[in-house]
């Protein structure tokens, strides 16, 4: 498993202690898990999403990720509604250990309040969160 | 030790696909010495104990007074004194507490534990054997059987070696090594090309084996309530019921659920509350990955529970049969073991609950096989459901013409476009063919010899004069041939003379009480399958009903020839007779079909009088019945008392069987001649089909008439044949001190596994060979050899000169990859013309009436 100073965590995202990690594009916010999550659970092999059009609170259960030792649920950073869901995690779950940022995205939410993103944690503030 | 390393699912392809080197030194290792030791091991422990041999071992379980499971563990004898038993890691502290509270019953008993001192490797997966063949120093690998154990050295370590493992693969082994040496050896085998494999990827295999793992399938259920251990399909192979055994912890209950367990086969399910649930493999249909604790549900009811499951990858494969090939391809499915109530069947659909939703799922045989190595295969549940091809109704003129047109492409192909090289076929002569088809071919001839008629012969049928007199000429002719004095001819096939001739042995083995139950044969010392034993002389094959169970090993009274180590074509005398004195066989099987050597017929023979064991020695001649005589081998004279056989192999014949015997009526065994009698008729056959039988004769005739010159010609020919190979730098198996070759055949290695797309290739080259297991591997699917015979192209006239020219032909395809057809079409045309049968003018006039009565 990797080392912290190993992970990928790009600057211009979000994080939460969830191991989610969020990203503005123009109205919307896409959310995935990051490159600590992914390198934690292994080889993932199946992603549970919910259906565009529900809504959520922030901290609600949004699906499931598994790999092949364990099942992690997944968490919304903050509250919103289904915009778009990642369908090709169906077919290739293995895209959010190769790409977690990119081809392994999850969701599109239409946020409740686009300001909260900024309450969440920056790359520095997640890694001290890591260290722990 | 890390759950992963370079991720579980790639770990997991690695192992299945090339190989995968475990670290199990985590498990406990208990050693047993002393005279207690199998004493105490049998009351312990589920299975056998005593049915190990050196250099074998066996699954078993550590039961408790109720027939659940302590622990499953693996029990190893690799030296005389001592055994060795590999248990869970997380019950090696439970396991040897157990233990020491057992053992004060015991006197002559001594128990180490030696974890700490010994490593345990697990290397597994297709390439694992040509691996440490590598980098083996001294030391021969295991018997390529599971379960059976060998010592090695490598780099100057001592390693003690198993055919066992934990992923359901059929090329597995695992090592047992000194803590001093065994880091060495773990990065020589990383080093020569290997990956080292996590735990999480040792769970993904064995769940895909359904193998089951202590604390899921056995141990304690989710709510509490003990596993009993019939549950585990693998218990019918742990638990023994040897009368051997005696008294055990848990037998009274462990009887108890094996005969539930039986009626539950038999869907029968009046005792179901004795083995209420049964641990199966199950595979999902609908999204999402069961995890062991999950519900199980049928309907509205809770079935059981998940006991193990994930999401496993598999290889893809394209191709049917033997030819199918990996695609490169892997995809992944979710499967599970699930412990369910015991009336479910194979294809019941159930449901999972998976965190409140219910998935779709179903009950598979299996998730996997593993009985074509070198590698195992996947099976996923859409491939249980292939429906069978339909074919295509046609009108009746098409089908006919169809069936004739591709008839008379396939004999141009064979009879005069290819090189048969096959060592059990032959072409009859014209003469023979003909004669086949006369009107006997039609017509049925039952008779049997009757007392009360000083044994005259009563045919049940009129009409048959001709083909009486036909069967005493035939009859004539083998005695004649094989120098015995009695021939058996009605037989119609090789397989059907040894089984007759079994049959025969436990009717005469009864014949003073025929009111008990029939005993089978005690005991009977064949070649193993493996060294080249023919089917028919095999528990798995003909002799299967009429040979005892031995009640030490529970399996086929049967014990095989020991071989040469360097040469494992050939039997060694000398350890055969220790297995003689050992287990005193009442009938002796010589033969195979993959022959190089002389079979030790009179050597046998007469260690067998010297000691003075009760024992019939009989010769299955399948492939060598041609080869009778002073250049090969002269079976009666050498003291076999039966000899088996097909007619159509080395010999000129129809395709049919024969059994020769050197009783005399006067002899205390001319009763076995007669229920060899009566098992031809009305035993095997009532129709002995008469066309084949006339066509016989006059094979019998050509043999008689031309064995001299033949015989000579087929093993000088083979030698040759043999020789030119290797001289064109192929691999040939056998003795060069002797031209590799005592008989017809020539063995060719051509690779581990290679076999089948090696001799495919030369088929499309229309050279016709066929692919044979070597000794040393594990099954006809990891075939290395090809198996060749001289017999028919030296039938057709090839003579020294045209074998030499054949070798750098098949050596053009094998070794060059070269494309030969066109050169062996026209090689081919100038053996056209059959020697060794009767020609000239004379008989062209006998075959032209022939042919124009048909």
């Amino acid at each position: 498993m990797k080392e912290l100073n190993e992970l990928n965590l790009p600057e211009d995202l979000r994080y939460t202690e969830d191991h989610e990690w969020v990203r503005t594009e123009s109205a919307n916010v896409k959310i995935g898990i990051d490159d600590y999550a992914q390198d934690q659970l292994g080889d993932i092999v199946f992603v549970e999403l919910p259906q565009v059009g529900d809504k959520f609170a922030k901290g609600d259960e949004f699906g499931t990720v598994e790999s092949v030792k364990a099942v992690s649920e997944l968490y919304m950073p903050i509250g919103g509604e289904i915009f778009a869901i990642n369908e090709n995690l169906e077919e290739t779950p293995e895209s959010v250990n190769s790409s977690p940022y990119d081809d392994g995205w999850m969701i599109e939410i239409k946020p409740d309040d686009p300001a909260k993103i900024e309450s969440l944690m920056d790359k520095n503030a997640y890694l001290e969160m890591l260290k722990g | 030790m890390r759950v992963h390393k370079t991720g579980i699912v790639q770990e997991h392809l690695m192992t299945r696909k090339q190989s995968g080197l475990f670290d199990v030194s985590h498990m406990g290792r208990f050693v047993f010495r002393g005279k207690d030791a199998v004493p105490f091991l049998q009351y312990v422990l589920t299975n056998n104990s005593a049915a190990l041999e050196i250099e074998e071992s066996q699954y078993t379980i550590i039961p408790n007074e109720r027939g659940g499971a302590i622990d499953d563990a693996y029990l190893y004898r690799f030296k005389e004194e001592e055994y060795l038993l590999v248990v869970n890691a997380s019950n090696r502290q439970k396991d040897w507490n157990h233990f020491q509270s057992e053992l004060k019953r015991f006197d002559d008993l001594e128990m180490t534990d030696r974890t700490m001192d010994i490593a345990m490797l697990s290397l597994q997966g297709p390439a694992s054997k040509e691996l440490l063949l590598g980098i083996i120093d001294s030391g021969y690998l295991p018997e390529p059987t599971r379960n059976s154990l060998g010592t090695i050295t490598i780099n100057n370590a001592e390693i003690l070696i198993a055919r066992t493992g934990y992923t359901g693969e059929p090329v597995c082994f695992e090592l047992f090594i000194e803590n001093k040496d065994a880091l060495m050896i773990f990065d020589l085998l990383i080093e020569k090309g290997t990956v080292p494999i996590g735990l999480g990827a040792r769970d993904t295999l064995r769940l895909e084996a359904s193998l089951p793992l202590y604390g899921h399938e056995l141990g304690e259920d989710p709510e509490g309530n003990e596993i009993p251990i019939f549950a585990c399909g693998l218990s019918k192979f742990a638990v023994s019921s040897s009368p051997l055994k005696g008294n055990f912890i848990g037998k009274d209950p462990l009887v108890t659920q094996f005969e539930a367990l039986k009626k539950i086969a038999n869907r029968d399910y009046s005792q179901i509350e004795n083995l209420p649930r049964l641990v199966r493999p199950v595979a999902l249909t609908g999204k999402g990955l069961a995890r062991a604790g999950f519900k199980v549900f049928r309907g509205d009811k809770h079935i059981g529970f998940v006991t193990s499951g994930t999401m496993v990858p598999f290889w893809e494969y394209q191709g049917e049969g033997i030819e199918s090939d990996l695609t490169g391809k892997n995809g992944r499915r979710a499967i599970c073991l699930a412990l369910l109530d015991s009336n479910l069947i194979d294809g019941d659909k159930i449901q999972i609950e998976i965190r409140g939703k219910m998935t779709d799922a179903v009950i598979v045989p299996y998730h996997m096989r593993s009985e074509a190595p070198p590698a195992a295969r996947a099976i996923t549940y859409k491939m249980l459901r292939m429906e069978k091809k339909e074919i295509k109704e046609s009108k009746v003129l098409e089908k006919v013409s169809h069936l004739t047109s591709k008839a008379m492409t396939n004999t141009i192909w064979r009879q005069q476009e290819c090189i048969n090289l096959i060592p059990s076929e032959q072409t009859m002569s014209p003469m023979t063919r003909l004669l086949s088809i006369q009107d006997p071919v039609g017509r049925y001839a039952e008779h049997k010899p009757v007392k009360a008629f000083s044994e005259a012969d009563v045919f049940y049928y009129q009409g048959t004069d001709f083909i009486a007199e036909v069967e005493a000429l035939l009859v004539n002719e083998f005695r004649k041939y094989l120098g015995c004095e009695e021939a058996e001819t009605r037989i119609i096939s090789g397989q059907m003379a040894n089984t007759a001739v079994f049959s025969a042995m436990v009717d005469y083995i009864n014949r003073t009480d025929r009111k008990i139950e029939q005993r089978r044969i005690r005991k009977v010392l064949n070649n193993h399958i493996i060294k080249g034993g023919h089917l028919s002389a095999q528990p798995m094959g003909a002799l299967r009903d009429y040979v005892a169970r031995d009640p030490k090993t529970e399996k086929p009274s049967v014990v095989n020839f020991p071989v040469h180590k360097d040469n494992p074509y050939k039997i060694d005398v000398e350890a055969c007779k220790n297995i003689i004195v050992g287990h005193k066989p009442e009938l002796i099987i010589f033969g195979k079909s993959m022959t190089l050597h002389h079979e030790p017929v009179a050597a046998i023979r007469s260690f067998i009088n010297d000691q003075s064991i009760d024992c019939t020695i009989m010769y299955d001649m399948a492939h060598v019945l041609g080869l009778v005589g002073p250049y090969f081998q002269e079976p009666f004279k050498e003291g076999a008392d039966l000899v088996t056989g097909s007619t159509h192999k080395t010999f000129f014949g129809t395709q049919r069987g024969v059994i020769g015997a050197n009783f005399k009526e006067t002899d205390a065994r001319f009763e076995l001649w007669e229920a060899i009698q009566r098992r031809a008729f009305p035993g095997s056959v009532s129709n002995h089909h008469l066309g084949t039988m006339l066509g016989l004769l006059l094979s019998a005739y050509e043999m008689n008439h031309f064995k001299d010159e033949y015989q000579k010609k087929v093993l000088s020919n083979a030698k040759i044949f043999a020789g030119a190979l290797n001289e064109c730098g192929l691999s040939v198996a056998g003795d060069p001190d002797i031209s590799y070759t005592q008989t017809h055949q020539a063995i060719l290695n051509v690779g581990y596994a290679k076999g089948p797309a090696i001799a495919k290739q030369l088929e499309a080259n229309n050279i016709i060979v066929n692919y044979q297991a070597a000794p040393e591997e594990e099954g006809f699917t990891a075939s290395g050899s090809l198996r060749m015979g001289a017999q028919e192209m030296t039938r057709f006239g090839m003579e020294k000169e045209d074998f030499q020219e054949l070798a750098q032909l098949i050596h053009d395809v094998v070794a060059n990859n070269k494309s030969v057809k066109d050169k062996v079409i026209s090689f081919r045309k100038r053996f056209l013309e059959m020697k060794y049968c009767f020609s000239g003018d004379e008989y062209e006039n006998i075959i032209q009436k022939l042919h124009d009565l048909i």
